[in-house]
């Protein structure tokens, strides 16, 4: 009751005002906010900690509305990365010695532990446009491109989005298309699959530049539950070919009983590896498949915020992530905002610890601990504010630790006494600030 | 809030001064693409926008429309000793014959009074005794609000259209209502006249009227709330009907720590809680812009939720 | 393969499910709460996009909830 009784007070105004100024009808108004500049601007810092990877990243994201609720948004990113990375060879309990991916140098690893290769200095820069419209009354678009640079890395993709609504736009049902290219020109070369890891200067295991194709699609549903929830159900499509090898990752060549990496010597006069690698061999193409799940409650000014996300790929890779968001608004003007992210994943079925001297090549082998099993925890807490002249400003700091283990049943001989996985903890902190109109 | 073509004082070269009955002035000068009249009416500074190039038929607009607002102003301004409102204010108990257009202003309030659960009250201006919002520290006490309250109360009128009998001591006050009349008013008077793109302005309540030809619509600025910065907060483009603004900006009372804004509670005497700082909102009409923005005002904390189950444009500054 | 049909099924019957569902919803006038910016499926994109990049960088997994904006040479 109380509802209709308030839902009618414009509809009795109207009547009223009418009566009052006796016009017989009046023009509807038109009355729009006058377009402006919006702007996004973030600030990140990535430490894994131990010598690994550092990230700065500065952000901007420009949006512009026009009348009739047509956008335009600008995104510009700067990432500047240093650190190192473990590189897919075992430690052991010697000293080992390795060629850089670079073929310029070598570099040392001492003993016991998981080699981590710092060629890894990159500088990138991605910058990517999006325009968003209605199509008619029901229906709208948004299409966009994005491109990004690194010294190695080129990326440039196309991305577009129709959604249309039902039910009194309760229900939004969308279909988008991504494709990408990417090309990559690693220093040296793009390596041979399973080449052997040679000699400083040997550049005869590297091939010339690589790309490879991406093509996403994906198909969702948001859905309002009622007037405190709302949901969303995207199942996504994705397939990708050309050079999906890590040109600078590798594997150790064992010995069958010890485990222990077979020694080598460089040619006479050369500086090289002083035992035996080789580059990964990734299958040349990769489908995957994602279902992801949604939901934003409100309770009173608070805001639960959860999802899921099921991911299988033809590489035996299967994944789940459960991410869950609480806002918890504090007094008028500002926010804290806990963060909790679940993540496990099974390893690729080419996922190997190390080649085996002796033992037949696999058809593929990786040992990108990426590809590995592992579970990963995200912990996380994020306080926002508004200021006087109602900009926002927000800093969150988070935890993300990383644990995994190699499969038992590829363990041999010293191996098995030995950490293998390369666990990792990094810190994340970011400072953002929104202005704009 | 402005139209951002002008400002209050006329400042450029080629302007006309006129005078107009009893002392009263207005001016009259030609912008870019559009002339502005301006004059004085109901306490705040007014304007007349029209897109023409016909210099006389913007002077006859001007003349109807600041007429109108002075013709509104004489009737319904409780200031005045002489008309209808201070008949009925001065009249002790005693029963009062009003003409039609004070019925239909009586009718309006109390179907506002109505609408909004008693919390509009066109009855409520006797509050103004004991709260004088002048930024200071001078809130009043529980006694003198509950003594005052006894005084307040639109369901206490004795309205039998056309005959009107108010409880001494009670005191009517069209002023919540008075300038967004006069506005549309005015406008509808401007519409009959002519075709052409007109807005008329009375302090901040204003209405597009016509069709703007050249441009799409009025650029309007919302005041920011910070004293004397003269960038607008918001601008919005008016293409046609009303806009209104109900807010707090400059009277106020403070005490320890806490703000109290001018819009009154008429059940409780009390300022309302958590009000928003200003607010405005675009409707058909100003009269239903500023009655859903005085509304929505009343609303408090609820104020952005009453105006999205409204289905209208607003903007809300908190 | 196993894995993909369970998902494909899963996810057509959810999404028909929902499709369907014309009874569910809210009145244009109960939107209140669905316009706060913070009920926004994704709130702050550039936070979204950097949170992303980590995970695809650090990760066998990637997107879900939007396309990624871009790939990078990210070991």
């Amino acid at each position: 009751m109380a509802t209709k009784k308030r839902k009618s007070v414009a509809a009795s105004l109207a009547t009223a005002t009418c009566s009052l100024l006796g016009n017989a009808a009046t023009e509807p108004v038109q009355a729009q906010e006058e377009p402006g500049w919006d702007f996004n601007t973030a600030l990140l810092y990535y430490d894994e900690g131990d010598g690994r990877v550092q990230d700065i990243s500065f952000n901007v994201l420009a949006n512009r509305t026009f009348v009739d609720d047509r956008s335009l948004s600008l995104t510009f990113v700067f990432d500047s990365l240093t650190g190192a990375t473990p590189v897919g060879a075992v430690p052991f309990s010697g000293p080992q010695t390795l060629t850089r991916a670079s073929g310029g140098s070598t570099y040392n690893v001492p003993a016991n532990e998981i080699p981590l290769d710092d060629t890894f200095l990159d500088t990138r820069y991605a910058l990517a446009v999006n325009w968003q419209q209605p199509l008619g009354r029901l229906y709208s678009l948004n299409a966009g491109l994005s491109s990004s640079f690194e010294y190695d890395y080129t990326h440039i993709g196309a991305n577009v989005e129709l959604s249309r609504d039902f039910n009194q736009r309760n229900t939004t049902v969308s279909l988008g298309l991504a494709i990408a290219n990417d090309d990559m020109d690693p220093e040296g070369g793009a390596p041979i699959p399973f080449a052997p890891m040679l000699d400083v200067g040997d550049l005869s295991n590297k091939a010339g530049d690589e790309s490879k194709d991406v093509v996403d699609v994906k198909i969702g549903v948001t859905q309002v539950i009622n007037r405190n929830f709302l949901v969303q159900l995207n199942y996504s499509f994705s397939d990708s070919s050309g050079y999906l090898n890590d040109p600078y990752k590798i594997l150790s060549l064992v010995d069958a009983v010890t485990g222990d990496p077979i020694p080598r010597t460089p040619a006479p006069g050369a500086e090289g590896p002083l035992h035996e690698y080789a580059f990964e061999h990734r299958p040349d193409s990769r489908t995957k498949h994602s279902l992801y799940g949604q939901g934003k409650y409100y309770m009173s000014g608070k805001v639960l915020d959860l999802s899921y996300r099921f991911m299988t790929d033809d590489w035996g890779i299967d994944s789940h992530t459960l991410d869950l968001h609480f806002r918890w608004p504090v007094g008028e003007s500002s926010y804290f905002e806990p963060h909790l992210r679940f993540y496990t994943q099974s390893h690729a079925d080419f996922y190997r610890v190390s080649l085996v001297d002796g033992v037949p090549l696999p058809t593929y082998a990786s040992a990108d601990y990426r590809l590995g099993e592992f579970d990963a925890l995200t912990v996380g807490l994020k306080y926002g504010w508004k200021l006087a002249s109602g900009n926002e400003m927000s800093a969150r700091i988070e935890f993300y630790n990383q644990e995994g283990d190699a499969p038992r049943n590829q363990l041999i001989g010293n191996q098995l006494t030995r950490e293998m996985y390369p666990d990792m903890d990094a810190i994340i902190a970011q400072f953002s600030y929104r202005f704009g109109k | 809030m402005q139209s951002l073509h002008n400002s209050v004082i006329a400042s450029e070269n080629d302007y006309l001064v006129r005078k107009s009955g009893a002392g009263r002035t207005s001016q009259f000068s030609r912008k870019s693409d559009y002339w502005q009249g301006l004059f004085h009416a109901m306490g705040c500074p007014c304007e007349l926008l029209v897109e023409t190039d016909d210099e006389s038929m913007a002077e006859r607009l001007l003349d109807l429309v600041s007429s109108e607002a002075w013709r509104v102003e004489d009737k319904f301004s409780r200031y005045l000793p002489d008309n209808i409102v201070a008949k009925i204010n001065n009249s002790d108990g005693a029963e009062i014959e009003v003409d039609d257009e004070t019925a239909d202003l009586l009718d309006f309030a109390t179907t506002l009074h109505q609408l909004s659960d008693g919390m509009f009250d066109s009855s409520s201006g006797v509050l103004r005794e004991v709260w004088k919002f002048d930024g200071s520290d001078n809130v009043p006490s529980p006694e003198q609000i509950t003594s005052i309250l006894c005084r307040v109360g639109w369901q206490k009128l004795d309205w039998n259209r056309p005959c009107l009998r108010l409880r001494p001591g009670m005191q009517i006050d069209l002023g919540g209502l008075g300038k967004e009349y006069a506005v549309d008013r005015a406008a509808s008077q401007v519409a009959e006249a002519t075709d052409a793109s007109c807005l008329v302005n009375f302090g901040g309540d204003l209405i597009a009227v016509g069709s703007r030809a050249k441009h799409a619509g009025w650029q309007v600025g919302i005041e920011a709330l910070d004293e004397g910065t003269q960038r607008a907060e918001r601008l919005i483009r008016l293409k046609q009907g009303g806009l209104a603004t109900s807010g707090d900006a400059r009277r106020f009372l403070q005490k320890d720590g806490v703000r109290y804004g001018h819009i009154l509670n008429p059940v409780s005497g009390w300022p309302i809680e958590s009000s928003a700082r200003s607010i405005t909102v675009a409707a058909d009409t100003c009269t239903q812009a500023g009655m859903l923005a005085t509304l929505a005002m009343l609303g408090g904390r609820a104020a952005e939720a009453f105006l999205d189950e409204q289905n209208v444009s607003y903007w809300c500054l908190r | 393969m196993r894995g993909l049909a369970k998902t494909l099924f899963l996810s057509q019957l959810l999404i028909f499910a929902l499709a369907g569902c014309n009874s569910m919803g809210v009145e244009p006038w109960e939107r209140d709460v669905l316009a706060k910016e913070e009920m926004q499926l994704t709130v702050d994109p550039v936070e979204a996009g950097l949170d992303d990049h980590i995970y695809f960088s650090k990760e066998a997994s990637s997107g879900g909830r939007g396309f990624g904006g871009g790939g990078c040479g990210c070991n």
